[in-house]
């Protein structure tokens, strides 16, 4: 959802920097302007609303989300469900829960940036027997859904004894199982110059140092979205940790949050809203610090023909 | 870049490696109990669905278990409820579900008859002090799969406070479904329409099967077919077809815009008709001081269709290589007094009675297990686990019944619609 506002807010904003001046006054210009201005603002409201009453429900009692009550703030205005969040469940600490998150969102960025770069590099710029079958290959995995693999993976990391551990979470990250990635930086790879490699080879350059001293500095922003992307799936990711974790001592964000909400007991929606805001602060804060070179990775990528 | 040829390769490679892990899954061992000591305590795998209340309580229950028997240990795990059947299912498929686990009545068929869980009749399981009436509820052609923990009946909930409001005196504990009917009208009528009578009761699977079993008729087979026809159905949707559309009956629309809470729970209708279980969520969700149960109204006053519903069971894994301490597990689960004081009513009224004589219960507590004392003389036999693929039926009679109260549907064509969905469903899995 994220990767797909930016490019579509900024349409508007090209059509308008390509109209012609001189065809219309100025006075027609700003009432466009401004109609164009409060149709986005008006989007925004729409398309904020939910994370509005997210927000604003995190401060009321349970007995007050939901159901017949439809003001968006209450008078019994509390913390207490942010008391009750960060108190964690079963023993667990929410701080735990957290780091764990962390943990496994970090990982897959370093395992993802180190292995689909190398992976990306030889299938671009390597010619050896079998690429192009290699290739194919790893884009067929991108057709195969992830639900078909569940049991056979289960059974692979069952039978290894790695099953409760970080390891079936992260091993695919470390061996550029995302095929989706190493695509994307294989094809912006193409579209630099292959003349640069040459001259690094006239003067001696192997492919290690290829790879490090040209390819890498010039591919920051396909490396900058794939954090991104990898770290926000891995943030969100719950079908995974949920198959693959049994204690709750490692258990990550998303598992954890589905634990206030039970329907054969009582629900704590007020603890579990306000852990959800807690648990969108840390993707919040970066994609704001990156988004910027989100747009520039995008249309880097994708504009070029 | 992708052709033909290279795709097929891959599916092919694919494919073998599929079979190769496939045939990994079935050699797993098949030994009898292994056993532990207190130097060398043998570990079990125990998990259960729940929120952080029950994680809790589980924790202690543990912990009192360990220093018992210093010769097992168990290692405990939770998720929520719609995971935890996501997470069975791989396992199962995998060879690798944890050697005790909470259950729910509506997969026990199901894993049951795939030979998924042990047969807890050949292993050391003290059932003495359970109901005779209850424990067919964990068998399958003879086999006990899954030892209750506690049980549930259904019942008829209401607001004392909102019916004093309105000048309604509390029911007295025994209806026509002539005189349910009209008192939902009378909290519409004297409310002016602003607090409902109740939700619209025929569209709740269990109160149609406790009608069915009032008039002597069982809602399935034991071959697993439908032992009511459409007719039993029309007649049951026309119960309170002149309720529809009036202040006695909160509108589906209403409904939908209260979900996820009820429209009990939000203070929008007087009575409910559900499990006696739902007590605490209720009043945590309606911020209502006290709440009362009633029995169910039956057209029989000395057949009130009434049953206690295992509303968990405890089970090992077949594959289970610690059957002795699993078996050691559950029966503490079940019967120990002390698991009762800890528990309370948080997992439904302890079913076992040695555990439910050994646990003081108080308040919210006392209510439900009064409840169940007072419906006793009704009881009768529970039914057999619920047919392979029961919760799809529950879940479809619900949507039928509700686009009954839309008006999209009339009564004859809500009884066809949902009679071909079940008929399809009944040979899918036959």
């Amino acid at each position: 959802m994220t990767s797909t506002a930016t490019p579509t807010q900024s349409l508007p904003d090209a059509e308008l920097a390509h109209y012609n001046p001189k065809s219309e006054s100025a006075g027609t210009k700003r009432v466009k302007s401004t109609v164009f201005h409060l149709v986005a603002l008006a989007l925004t409201a729409v398309v904020l609303y939910p994370g509005l009453w997210m927000i604003a429900s995190a401060f009321k009692p349970n007995s007050e989300i939901g159901g017949s009550n439809t003001s968006l703030w209450s008078n019994n205005f509390s913390f207490d469900n942010f008391v009750t969040a960060m108190d964690g469940i079963g023993g667990v600490s929410t701080l735990q829960f957290f780091t764990n998150s962390l943990i496994l969102a970090i990982g897959a960025v370093v395992g993802t940036i180190l292995s689909a770069s190398v992976s990306a590099y030889a299938f671009a710029r390597i010619k050896f027997p079998g690429r192009s079958i290699f290739f194919g290959m790893m884009i067929a995995t991108l057709l195969l859904p992830f639900h078909v693999v569940i049991i056979p993976q289960y059974i692979v990391f069952q039978q290894l004894g790695l099953v409760d551990t970080y390891v079936p979470l992260l091993i695919g990250k470390f061996l550029a199982a995302d095929a989706f990635f190493v695509f994307l930086m294989v094809q912006f790879m193409r579209n630099l110059p292959a003349e640069l490699d040459e001259a690094a080879r006239i003067d001696g350059a192997g492919h290690v140092r290829i790879f490090t001293s040209i390819m890498l500095p010039l591919m920051k922003p396909a490396l900058i979205s794939t954090s991104i992307f990898s770290f926000i799936w891995s943030w969100n990711d719950f079908l995974g940790p949920l198959l693959y974790l049994n204690t709750p001592d490692k258990y990550p964000l998303p598992l954890a949050l589905r634990l206030f909400v039970d329907q054969t007991q009582s629900s704590d929606y007020g603890a579990m809203i306000a852990m959800s805001v807690l648990a969108l602060l840390p993707v919040l804060i970066f994609f704001l610090v990156f988004q910027r070179y989100i747009v520039e990775g995008v249309s880097t990528q994708g504009l070029k023909g | 870049m992708i052709n033909r040829r290279h795709f097929l390769t891959t599916v092919a490679v694919g494919t073998a490696s599929a079979a190769a892990l496939a045939a990994c899954g079935t050699g797993s061992s098949t030994s009898a109990g292994e056993t532990g000591s207190a130097e060398n305590p043998v570990t079990i795998n125990y998990t259960w669905w729940g929120n952080d209340d029950r994680a809790e309580r589980t924790r202690k229950a543990i912990a009192l278990f360990e220093e018992k028997n210093p010769d097992i240990k168990v290692n405990g795990n939770f998720t929520d409820f719609a995971g935890y059947w996501q997470k069975r299912a791989t396992e199962a498929a995998g060879g690798g579900l944890p050697d005790v686990m909470q259950w729910d009545l509506s997969y026990l068929r199901d894993y049951g008859q795939r030979n998924q869980l042990l047969d807890l009749g050949t292993v050391n399981i003290n059932t003495d002090a359970f109901e005779k009436s209850l424990l067919p509820s964990g068998q399958i052609k003879g086999k006990t799969y899954g030892i209750p923990t506690s049980t549930n009946a259904f019942a008829v909930y209401y607001d004392p406070a909102k019916l004093a409001s309105l000048g309604i005196a509390e029911p007295d504990g025994s209806w026509t479904y002539k005189e349910f009917n009209e008192f939902l009208s009378e909290v519409g009528a004297k409310s002016n329409g602003e607090i409902f009578g109740g939700t619209d009761y025929t569209g709740v699977w269990w109160m149609f099967n406790i009608w069915l079993r009032q008039n002597n008729i069982e809602a399935f087979t034991e071959d697993g077919k439908l032992g009511f026809t459409k007719d039993d159905m029309k007649k049951w949707w026309n119960q309170t077809a002149a309720l529809r559309g009036t202040p006695a009956i909160v509108s589906e629309e209403r409904v939908t815009q209260l979900a996820p809470k009820s429209p009990f729970g939000s203070n929008v209708t007087a009575t409910e008709v559900t499990w006696d279980n739902f007590m605490a969520g209720y009043l945590a969700d309606s911020g209502a001081k006290e709440l009362k149960l009633a029995p169910v109204p039956s057209d029989d006053p000395d057949n009130l269709g009434l049953f206690l519903k295992p509303s968990m069971l405890m089970v090992a894994s077949a594959k289970t290589k610690y059957k002795d301490a699993a078996a050691r597990f559950i029966d503490f689960m079940v019967n120990d007094p002390e698991v009762g004081q800890i528990f309370k009513t948080s997992r439904g009224v302890p079913a076992s009675k040695t555990q439910r004589d050994g646990t003081t219960f108080e308040g919210t507590d006392k209510l439900v297990v009064d409840y169940e004392k007072s419906i006793e003389q009704y009881l009768k036999d529970a039914p057999e686990p619920p047919i392979v693929g029961f919760g799809t039926l529950e879940a479809s009679f619900k949507r039928v019944a509700s686009d009954l109260n839309y008006g999209k549907l009339t009564i004859d064509g809500a009884a066809d619609a949902w009679f071909k969905e079940a008929e399809d469903l009944i040979k899918q899995n036959a």
